[in-house]
């Protein structure tokens, strides 16, 4: 709001023009002369009362519906003409004018005018910098100090004296209409008043003058002029308005001494004065503490401070939000014209001029979209409250998504079995799109489920096939598999047959071939595949020999016996029935099946490692990302010792397959296989349900055993679409965050200290990413003894050794820095440090394990 | 402490994979067998409301998966646990081998302060199965749970509901009272962290 450019300075001749100064705040803009307000000075009737300043086209917004959206005008008016002239009072006895001005601040419907209708459209598209050089007098609205719930009656005129604070929103993406919420003295909030500004003349009006006069409109940053500004302006005019330097959208009037202080610039923030600000509640708080010197400072360029983590994220947000939609928006139909002829001029894509009003008119186009959505009920009589704690909600983001997932309606359609041949050149059967297209389409829109295009699609997804490779290649690779397949199932056979190997050896074969039978009787039996008991056990001495088997079933077990021979080092782990079911489903060929559950477990080898490294890595991952991304959520649960993340075990070991029906794992899965955004997708799918859950989880959850049930209990329940959607949100915000901080980085930053010395022993004898002691190690510093006793447990598995990742192996070192960084930033003051098991969320590239990793760590036999 | 007028019974039920526990437990909470409960992944437990001599008490019964791997990222809920149920299946020797590891296992893991009088049950579950292939019996199970200090042994079935209900009401019991005599000792070492640590977060919000 605070544009260096105010229209008040441009229009006051009278003033000694003074030197541009980047640090003017808006204060100056009410200084200006008020040249020929004092010939009005009379009243012929005392009914009427004097409006001084009005705007049209403010609503209140009372329930979900837009059609019950009401329109009207918010206006200052004076009760008694002034006496006096109002010019440059010091913030002293301004209030005293005010009062003795008689000022209020109303709102009045459209429709409760009547004649006095003309008289308000004259006084708004008067030139507004100046007040009125006429009286124009109409009839005088009821005056409140307190907001009354009586429907129907909005209508309020409130004493300036009694305001005591205002909450202003801006216009924002996802927020089409700005609006302004009235809190006063007593601690009462006026409903939220949203400005309609594209309907509003003298907004139009204004910013249209504006845009001819200044063409820095956008260079503060901060957007493009507004309704809401200009109620702020007129305020500036009587009354000291100073911004809250804790809640920069909060704007304090006639704050006494004791506010300032709390609230005004200096103090501690915290949630809690915060609300009582915007409650109004706050007014007689005792001063804390000492005095921050900084109080002299302009408090725009303070706020600005203390925002610069804000500010520069929402840079990033802006452009990255543009800059990707700008092409899929570009190219759809149902797009007003003007929008798409804005979105292909290239300077769109960079922070430009044209750049506030793109942003708006996506937010708008979104917003429209959303009308009829419930998500719209949010919209209705917001109070104080209500936007506190939507500052925490997810819900700007989503309307964007959503505008994105419309644009996107042709790409999120399945791909066919017609279309995926279509990818494929006729002759030779090489792929003729990349393969990253490929892989954008399958990720958004998924395979058709009823066309076959899954069997072998599912092939090249899974590295069995080559993205290059021709159909000819691909059929002699597939004959030697299947060769293979059969010479590794022989080699279990005859072990089974002869009882080869050691005792050691035999004992575990014995007891794995024991494990498979028990695992598959237990798999996806309520699919009609795995049903039936229609063929004898093969097994008499098999616990399962009463009841019967099938033929799937006896696939299965094949197919995990030779991939216990294939992979000795790890073997069968529960869990991996479970990971090969939906392959078997879709191939139904056990060779075929084998080889693509083979490439599958490369990617999932890490969560089956005897020592459980692998899991330990995701889920510390997984806390990291929570702390990113949602800090007050984390707090939580970290109150309820929860932050090991366990209740996601489940779902990270066998990719959700059991909170999600058959049909919808396919569907994640072959998403998930693309490693289109990140290889590591299914954590943002893992945060995008605690999201979604969260404030559930806040409000209500109140141990770790409660939220383990309540997450364990969502099986079943998750809605897939949404859920991928969100989770793409919140992987673009994440990109986007750690871009912003990459650009903050540049500024000099304290430097993170390592709090923990390094115990020497550690570092000479063990390789760098071993175990999960870099966490333990990482948090015990600076955290309650309780967190790390909690962690010490997590930390303390069986086996010594056990770097799982590439990734874990080669940033290990760092790890204790940053991860301490990490924990140094709970607390108030949240300084953000990506680590380095965050930005390995960024990378595409497959986390597969090394051989010789598997062999230690595996827990198999070996070869 | 004043939650603690609120009896909640922490049981751990510990066992190789499918020897039944999930069996056995729903069978006790919920009245029912399938055959189609899946293999557990992770950590879960059911909760049920039992009277134990008048007294009205909840049993949190927590379960787990059986592949010992697996063990290492669950034991951070074994804290706290007021009984310990081992679970072994008769017709698996293998199965019954592995109840002393397990034993210690929780052992090392809960750390109860006084470990020799910590209850434990054992189970030997699956006794509906033909005799034929059972694998230990009665005898050699006693002779264990004996040298363990006297461990209350079960045979069960989790399929035909032989023997839970009275099993689960020692369970029970055996439980409340390691509960109480929890209470009167003032030293019990576990909690004093952990309550300080719940004032200290209950005034900040
Ligand atoms: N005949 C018989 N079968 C049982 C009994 N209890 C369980 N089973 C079967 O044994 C297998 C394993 O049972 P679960 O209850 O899943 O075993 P678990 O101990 O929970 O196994 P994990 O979750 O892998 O640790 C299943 O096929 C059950 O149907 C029983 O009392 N009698
Ligand atoms: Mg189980």
């Amino acid at each position: 709001m605070a544009t260096p450019t105010s229209p008040a300075a441009q229009d006051a001749p009278a003033e000694p023009p003074s030197p541009p100064s980047p640090t003017a705040s808006f204060y100056d803009m009410s200084d200006d002369e008020e040249g020929g307000y004092s010939t009005i000075r009379h009243s012929k009737t005392g009914k009427g009362v004097k409006l001084l300043y009005t705007k049209s086209k403010v609503y209140v917004h009372p329930s979900p519906s837009a059609k019950d959206n009401i329109p009207g005008y918010i206006a200052l008016i004076q009760q008694k003409p002034g006496l006096e002239r109002t010019v440059s009072a010091t913030p002293q006895s301004s209030r005293i004018h005010a009062e003795r001005n008689g000022l209020l601040l109303a709102w009045v419907p459209e429709s409760s005018l009547g004649s006095a209708s003309d008289i308000y459209t004259k006084v708004e598209l008067a030139d507004g910098d100046s007040p009125p050089k006429q009286s124009y007098l109409v009839p005088p609205p009821p005056i409140t100090t307190a907001h009354s719930s009586s429907l129907g009656t909005y209508a309020f005129a409130i004493p300036l004296t009694e305001i005591f604070s205002i909450l202003v929103r801006p216009p924002s993406v996802g927020w089409w209409f700005g609006s302004v919420i009235i809190n006063t003295r007593a601690g009462d909030s006026f409903p939220a008043l949203f400005f309609h500004d594209s309907e509003c003349q003298s907004t139009i009006q204004q910013r249209k003058k504006l845009q001819r006069e200044s063409l820095e409109i956008s260079a503060s940053g901060q957007g493009m002029f507004w309704g809401g500004d200009e109620v702020l302006r007129w305020l500036k005019r009587y009354v000291t308005v100073e911004r809250s330097v804790q809640e920069p959208n909060i704007y304090l009037i006639e704050p006494s001494e004791a506010d300032k202080l709390s609230f005004g610039s200096g103090g501690k923030p915290t949630s809690d004065n915060v609300r009582n600000v915007l409650e109004g509640k706050a007014k007689d708080h005792p001063s804390p503490s000492s005095r921050n010197k900084d109080a002299q400072m302009d408090p725009v360029m303070q706020a600005l401070k203390s925002a610069r983590w804000n500010f520069l994220e929402k840079m990033a947000q802006v452009t990255t939000f543009t800059r990707r939609t700008a092409q899929a928006v570009a190219e759809n139909k149902n797009l007003p014209p003007q929008v798409r002829r804005l979105l292909q001029n290239p300077q769109v894509q960079t922070v430009s001029d044209e750049f506030d009003s793109a942003r708006l008119y996506l937010a708008r186009w979104a917003m429209g979209i959303a009308e009829q959505s419930e998500r719209e009920k949010n919209q209705r009589m917001w109070t104080a409250k209500d936007v506190l704690d939507m500052e925490d909600s997810e819900l700007g983001e989503f309307e964007i998504v959503d505008a994105e997932q419309m644009s996107l309606a042709d790409k999120r359609k399945p791909v066919t079995l017609k279309e995926w041949n279509g990818f494929f050149n006729s002759r030779t059967g090489r792929l003729e799109k990349t393969p990253d297209e490929v892989k954008e389409r399958i990720f958004h829109g998924g395979l058709n489920a009823d066309d076959g295009v899954r069997k072998e699609a599912y092939l090249f997804l899974l590295g069995v096939y080559e993205w290059d490779s021709s159909e000819e290649e691909r059929d002699a690779k597939m004959n030697s598999l299947r060769d293979e397949y059969i010479r590794l199932k022989g080699a279990w056979w005859e072990r089974m047959v002869d009882e080869q190997g050691t005792l050691e050896e035999r004992e575990w074969w014995k007891e794995q071939k024991m494990r498979i039978e028990k695992d598959v009787h237990r798999t996806d039996r309520h699919i009609p595949l795995f049903a039936g008991e229609d063929i004898p056990h093969p097994d008499p001495d098999s616990p399962f020999a009463e009841s019967g088997t099938n033929v799937h079933m006896e696939q299965m077990k094949d197919m995990l016996l030779t991939y216990n021979e294939y992979n000795r080092d790890l073997g069968y782990v529960q869990g991996m029935s479970d990971l090969l079911a939906p392959i078997y489903a879709i191939e139904q060929d056990d060779a075929v099946a084998f080889w693509g559950f083979v490439h599958f477990m490369e990617r999932m080898e890490r969560n089956f490692l005897r020592d459980q490294s692998g899991m330990r890595l995701q889920l510390l991952t997984l806390d990291h990302l929570c702390q990113f991304l949602d800090p007050k959520l984390y707090d939580h649960l970290q109150k309820l010792d929860s932050t090991n993340f366990f209740f996601f075990f489940r779902m990270l070991l066998v990719w959700f397959k059991r909170e999600f029906e058959f049909t919808d794992i396919l569907r994640m899965w072959e998403g998930l296989w693309t490693d289109y955004l990140s290889s590591n997708f299914h954590l943002f799918l893992a945060m995008a349900i605690l999201e979604k859950h969260r404030d559930v989880i806040i409000d209500h959850l109140k141990g770790f055993d409660e939220v383990l049930k309540y997450v364990n209990e969502l099986s079943g329940t998750i809605d897939l679409p949404s859920t991928m959607i969100r989770a793409e949100a919140l992987f673009r915000r994440f990109q986007r965050m750690v871009e912003a901080i990459d650009k903050k980085s540049n500024f000099p930053i304290p430097t993170v200290r390592q709090r923990l010395p390094q115990p020497p022993s550690e570092s000479t004898t063990t390789r760098p990413g071993a175990d999960g002691k870099p966490r333990q190690a990482s948090q015990s510093s600076s955290e309650s003894a309780r967190r790390s006793a909690n962690l010490a447990v997590i930390a303390s598995g069986p086996g010594p050794g056990s770097s799982s990742s590439k990734a874990g192996a080669s940033t290990s070192g760092r790890e204790r820095t940053t991860g301490d960084a990490i924990a140094q930033g709970i607390g108030a003051e949240k300084e953000k440090v990506i680590s380095p098991e965050l930005r390995i969320l960024l990378s595409k590239e497959l986390p597969k394990l090394d051989k010789h990793e598997v062999r230690e760590h595996g827990g198999g036999v070996g070869s | 402490m004043s939650s603690r007028k609120k009896i909640l019974l922490k049981v751990i039920i510990l066992g190789d994979s499918g020897v039944g526990k999930t069996s056995l437990m729903n069978q006790y909470v919920n009245k029912k067998f399938s055959a189609s409960y899946k293999a557990t992944i992770g950590a879960d437990f059911l909760t049920k409301e039992v009277l134990v001599d008048d007294r009205l008490v909840t049993m949190q019964l927590w379960d787990t998966a059986g592949q010992e791997r697996f063990q290492s990222l669950g034991v951070a809920f074994y804290r706290g646990a007021d009984c310990c149920v081992l679970v072994y299946d008769v017709n698996n020797s293998k199965s019954f081998d592995t109840l002393d590891s397990w034993r210690d296992e929780f052992l090392i893991q809960a750390s109860p302060i006084d470990p020799e009088s910590f209850p434990f049950v054992v189970l030997g579950n699956k006794v509906d199965v033909d005799e034929s292939k059972r694998m230990i019996s009665s005898k050699r199970a006693q002779a264990f749970c004996q040298s363990k200090g006297g461990i209350p042994y079960f045979e069960t079935s989790a399929k035909e509901a032989v023997n839970v209900e009275q099993a689960f009401e020692v369970i029970a019991r055996n439980a409340l009272a390691q509960e109480e005599s929890q209470d009167f000792n003032p030293d019990f070492p576990e909690t004093i962290p952990i309550n300080i640590g719940e004032e200290n977060q209950g005034c900040s919000c």
